[in-house]
């Protein structure tokens, strides 16, 4: 939600800065996720150091301006400048307001930038001339370092807290960090003669579903467009002036939180506005053009007809029109879950719906009322009618035992009670002995464990103390630690663990032939085409090999859940493809079945003929692969000796972006010492060049014929630029440094 | 010879399995297709409070739903058991969501979870920083703000500071009374905290990963790197 901070400092009175006080609100609750000023930083103090007469314009001048790094010529229309004067510069690309500042030529002289008044600054009303600044402003810094413009603050707001959703709310939570008052000015209203009661009654059904609805009627008004101030916060916050009415409706909603409607009077029949809930298959064509079907939603109707939806949006047969003279404005509160149900029914978000299932503040649904009628009283004239046409009340406010102790003990400090409700009271708790009584726009607050958050975040988290908690005896292990013990076995035998997604592809379905009547389906799925969940690990593995054509061979496993329409069970899959295999996949079976006393037949392979393969786009000759229970293999797990400590590796990882450029893949060998390990040469050729993306020993045979005790060891290396096509060159450098690099450190040759 | 390598994601969670297995916490994992009550009612999130609306939730056609976040099993496993409860869930989560960098339909929580007479914010604040620290460093820093999450009162998220700037990293809080009371322990002899992480985004962070669909790929030349 945006916050204006101008708006904000009607009802905070001191100043503050921008980001202090951002940094309070985040730490308190209020998340506050950007911070954007009106004055753009591009905009520099400037000094004009040379002015000339335009040649082609009489009215223009060329100055020279120093922006800190150069001189810029710009043409400026102004009459009040002069050589030496420190001024505003807007350079090229600076925004002002929609406007983007470019390079231009005026009347045949090329400007780079502007020259600005205090109003093209948003700064002030001022355009008689250029804005003159001080001379201790310091030539090229940005102005917005010495000038605080408005800024706007985007705030994000929890669920619960629908009493931020208005600037008196983000004003309150500000006045309790900086422990000032926020107060807002009582409403005197001028209204004529004529009492409301002779116009309008209001009549509500249902007191559950509409506490409290009140409205006033204002005649002889004008509608226009409304003064430049009002339309300006609007703007500011994102918002298209409309007309003085429907503009101050919106003004108090994100003034004070509450939503507000006006009807054109004219097309209400009968003296009377009943609230209501609806019947089945009634319509209404609200403001949008929509003809929408209502049911047990709240309405607001007249004698005749149904004007408005509660609390989510008006009806077009009563919408203020330029003709409009006399209006009802409406301020209520409505049920919070009836709104979120209509809301949602509808899909009809808006903003007043939004804070009306939030809650609104159940104190000022007159005081909102009245601000309104005044202000549009005073832009677009007219009379306010005596008196307000209401019916309902207000709700009580909760009233909450403070149990100073346990929340204390909770919280884990030892405040003593004084301040604890100080604390309160900075929030505008009202504290009578040991109870509290809630303020009517705080619905969030129900339990004293709310106050200890309230007293919690005023006293701030980080001045309270860590409680160290302690290993009473150990943790019993559970399946979990089977799978990770399986998983290295696995990883032993040079399989690489791999995560899929647990949805099935349509073209998955067709090229298994899978019958879809028992796989589990998704309602809502994001891509129609996945909507089912996997019933077998099987198919997401073969598009695994099939996603790493240039790997051979491809030893992948993955261990996750499968679905059908009455159950869900874990799995292990394992698939070996390209280059041996089937030796690869035999030799990883035979060490689980020993490892774990498995049984070799529970361990069934079944090899996928090319045919099979090339469904999934898989281009190697074959595959194998085995998919089975996890929980059968865990169970004979059980009964073998696995060890059951996780394992952390200490391999020490630089990870590198995967670039969409090619790979150039180079192998060298190297005769080394026969103790030496073979990952201190992958480590020293990882870090020899940024280049380097990947090394991988293929092979290590100690022979004589190498020298005695000498080894040799062969590496691929992969060479990868992130942002281009790496030429041979470039690649035919990193691999001589390689070498160099390998043969000094490690008393190594190169196996040519 | 050549050996093959773990998930990224799985070595993640192992490090923090084996922080969380030396202060006591069992390792538990619930079901990924559940029912609204353990996903939603159950932590306090009824369906007509607008607390609903932040997760976008996968529903299945059988009126179940693909868990979106792994504190779904709080109750699912404190409800069979006796406190002191000390539990930690890892898993997979599903969202509704658009996919970018930064977001997936798919994503590995861990919750945890810890039960016990007179557990108070503080024994939070200090399991959260401790293991914070042991994966980022003794000198990282931590810091809570307050955040509203319907099932614990009060709520909190906690930020690292990441090259100069505050990074949140988890949610957690005090578990809300409620919840307490659907698990069948009563909130006035117990109190507890709860926390919940995003694993894939933790793990973004540790190696500088730009890419969160980088984890479902099956690239080989990304798992090999870890």
């Amino acid at each position: 939600m945006k916050i204006l901070k101008s708006w904000l400092k009607d009802y905070i009175k001191i100043d503050f800065d921008n980001f202090d006080i951002a940094n309070k609100l985040s730490i308190s609750g209020t998340e506050v996720e950007s911070i954007a000023s009106f004055l753009d930083s591009n905009v520099v103090v400037g000094e004009i150091k040379d002015i000339k007469k335009h040649p082609n314009a009489d009215r223009l001048r060329i100055a020279t301006v120093y922006d800190g790094e150069n001189d810029r010529t710009v043409v400026c229309g102004a009459p009040n400048i002069e050589i030496g004067q420190i001024v505003p510069l807007a350079k090229v690309g600076a925004k002002l307001g929609d406007m983007e500042i470019k390079k231009s030529e005026i009347r045949g002289i090329e400007s780079e930038g502007m020259l600005c008044a205090e109003d093209e600054l948003d700064l002030g009303d001022d355009h008689a001339g250029i804005m003159i600044l001080p001379n201790e402003y310091k030539v090229g810094e940005p102005l917005n370092k010495y000038i605080e413009s408005d800024a706007v603050f985007e705030l994000e707001i929890t669920p619960n807290r629908g009493d931020c959703l208005s600037h008196i709310g983000i004003a309150r939570e500000i006045g309790a960090l900086l422990d000032v008052s926020v107060s807002r000015t009582p409403i005197a209203l001028e209204m004529n003669g004529t009492n409301i009661k002779d116009k309008l009654s209001i009549e509500i059904t249902d007191e559950q579903l509409c506490p409290q609805y009140m409205a006033r009627i204002i005649e002889d008004i004008k509608i226009g467009p409304s003064p430049k101030w009002l339309q300006e916060r609007l703007s500011k916050l994102g918002l298209k002036p409309i007309n003085n009415i429907v503009d101050v409706t919106n003004y108090i909603m994100f003034d004070l939180g509450q939503p507000l409607h006006a009807f054109d009077a004219e097309k209400i029949e009968g003296k009377e506005i009943v609230i209501r809930k609806g019947k089945v298959n009634e319509t209404i064509t609200t403001l949008d053009g929509v003809e929408r079907k209502v049911s047990d939603d709240i309405l607001i109707t007249d004698v005749k007809k149904t004007i408005a939806i509660a609390g989510v949006m008006g009806g077009q047969n009563s919408e203020i029109t330029e003709s409009t003279t006399t209006i009802i404005l409406e301020s209520a509160e409505f049920n919070r879950k009836n709104i979120r149900k209509t809301a949602k029914k509808l899909g009809l978000v808006t903003e007043a719906s939004y804070r009306f299932e939030r809650g609104i503040d159940s104190s000022s649904v007159e005081y909102a009322l009245n601000k309104a009628a005044k202000l549009i009283n005073e832009i677009a004239g007219g009379q306010i009618l005596s008196g307000v046409a209401a019916s309902g009340k207000r709700p009580l406010n909760k009233t909450l035992d403070i149990p100073h102790n346990k929340i204390n003990n909770f919280v884990g400090v030892s405040l003593p009670e004084s301040e604890i409700n100080h604390l309160l009271k900075k929030l505008d708790f009202n504290i009578k002995n040991n109870t509290c009584i809630v303020p009517l726009w705080r619905h969030d607050i129900e339990i004293w464990q709310d106050l200890a958050e309230e007293v919690a975040r005023m006293y701030g988290y980080g001045k309270i103390k860590p409680l160290a908690i302690v290993k009473e005896k150990a943790p019993k292990k559970s399946e979990y630690f089977y799978k990770e013990a399986l998983k290295d076995e696995l990883v032993s035998c040079g399989f690489i663990e791999v995560l899929n997604y647990p949805y099935l592809s349509e073209r998955d379905i067709k090229s298994i032939g899978l019958n879809t009547k028992k796989l589990l389906e998704i309602a809502n799925p994001i891509q129609p085409e996945n909507k089912f969940l996997r019933n077998s690990l099987t198919p997401g593995l073969i598009k695994s090999v099939a996603k790493n054509p240039a790997i051979d061979p491809v030893l992948l496993f993955e261990i996750g859940k499968v679905f059908s329409k009455d159950n869900e069970t874990s799995k292990l899959g394992i698939i070996a493809s390209g280059k041996n295999s089937d030796k690869l996949i035999k030799k990883a079976i035979d060490k689980l079945s020993i490892r774990f006393k498995i049984n070799q037949k529970d361990l069934q392979i079944l090899a996928l003929s090319q045919q099979e393969m090339l469904k999934f786009k898989v281009r190697k000759p074959v595959a194998q692969i085995i998919e089975v229970d996890l929980d059968m293999i865990i169970r004979k797990m059980k009964a073998s000796d696995a060890d059951l400590n996780i394992k952390i590796s200490n391999k020490k990882i630089t990870y590198r972006p995967i670039s969409k450029f090619p790979v150039v893949a180079r192998d060298l060998a190297f005769i080394v010492d026969k103790d030496l390990v073979f990952g201190k040469i992958e480590e020293a050729i990882q870090e020899t060049s940024e280049f380097v993306n990947r090394v991988e020993l293929f092979d290590e045979f100690a022979s004589d014929k190498f020298g005695v005790n000498k080894k040799n060891l062969a590496y691929h290396i992969y060479l990868q630029h992130p942002e281009k096509t790496m030429t041979d060159k470039e690649a035919e450098e990193i691999i001589k440094k390689i070498i160099t690099d390998i043969e000094s450190k490690f008393n190594a040759k190169l196996r040519k | 010879m050549q050996t093959g390598t773990l998930h990224p994601i799985t070595q993640f969670v192992r490090e923090l399995v084996k922080i969380f297995e030396s202060l006591g916490f069992e390792v538990f994992e619930g079901p990924e297709v559940d029912n609204e009550w353990y996903n939603f009612d159950a932590l306090n999130v009824p369906s007509d409070h607008p607390a609903r609306d932040v997760q976008d939730t996968f529903w299945l056609k059988d009126g179940r739903l693909l868990r979106t976040h792994t504190s779904q099993s709080q109750v699912r496993y404190t409800e069979k058991r006796k406190p002191p409860i000390k539990v930690i869930i890892p898993g997979k989560c599903y969202r509704n969501e658009a996919t970018d960098s930064r977001h997936e339909t798919t994503f590995m929580q861990l919750e945890g979870l810890y039960i016990d007479k007179d557990v108070k914010i503080g024994h939070l604040l200090w399991t959260i920083e401790y293991f914070l620290k042991k994966i980022y460093g003794d000198t990282v820093e931590v810091r809570f703000r307050p955040h509203h999450y319907p099932f614990v009162e009060p709520g909190m998220d906690v930020d690292i500071k990441y090259q100069g700037k505050w990074l949140e990293v988890l949610g957690s809080g005090m578990v809300h009374p409620k919840v307490l009371r659907n698990m069948k322990i009563d909130p006035d002899k117990y109190s507890g905290f709860a926390f919940g992480l995003g694993i894939d985004r933790l793990v973004m962070l540790k190696y500088g990963i730009e890419d969160i669909r980088q984890f479902y790929s099956s690239d080989l030349k990304f798992i090999k790197q870890f």
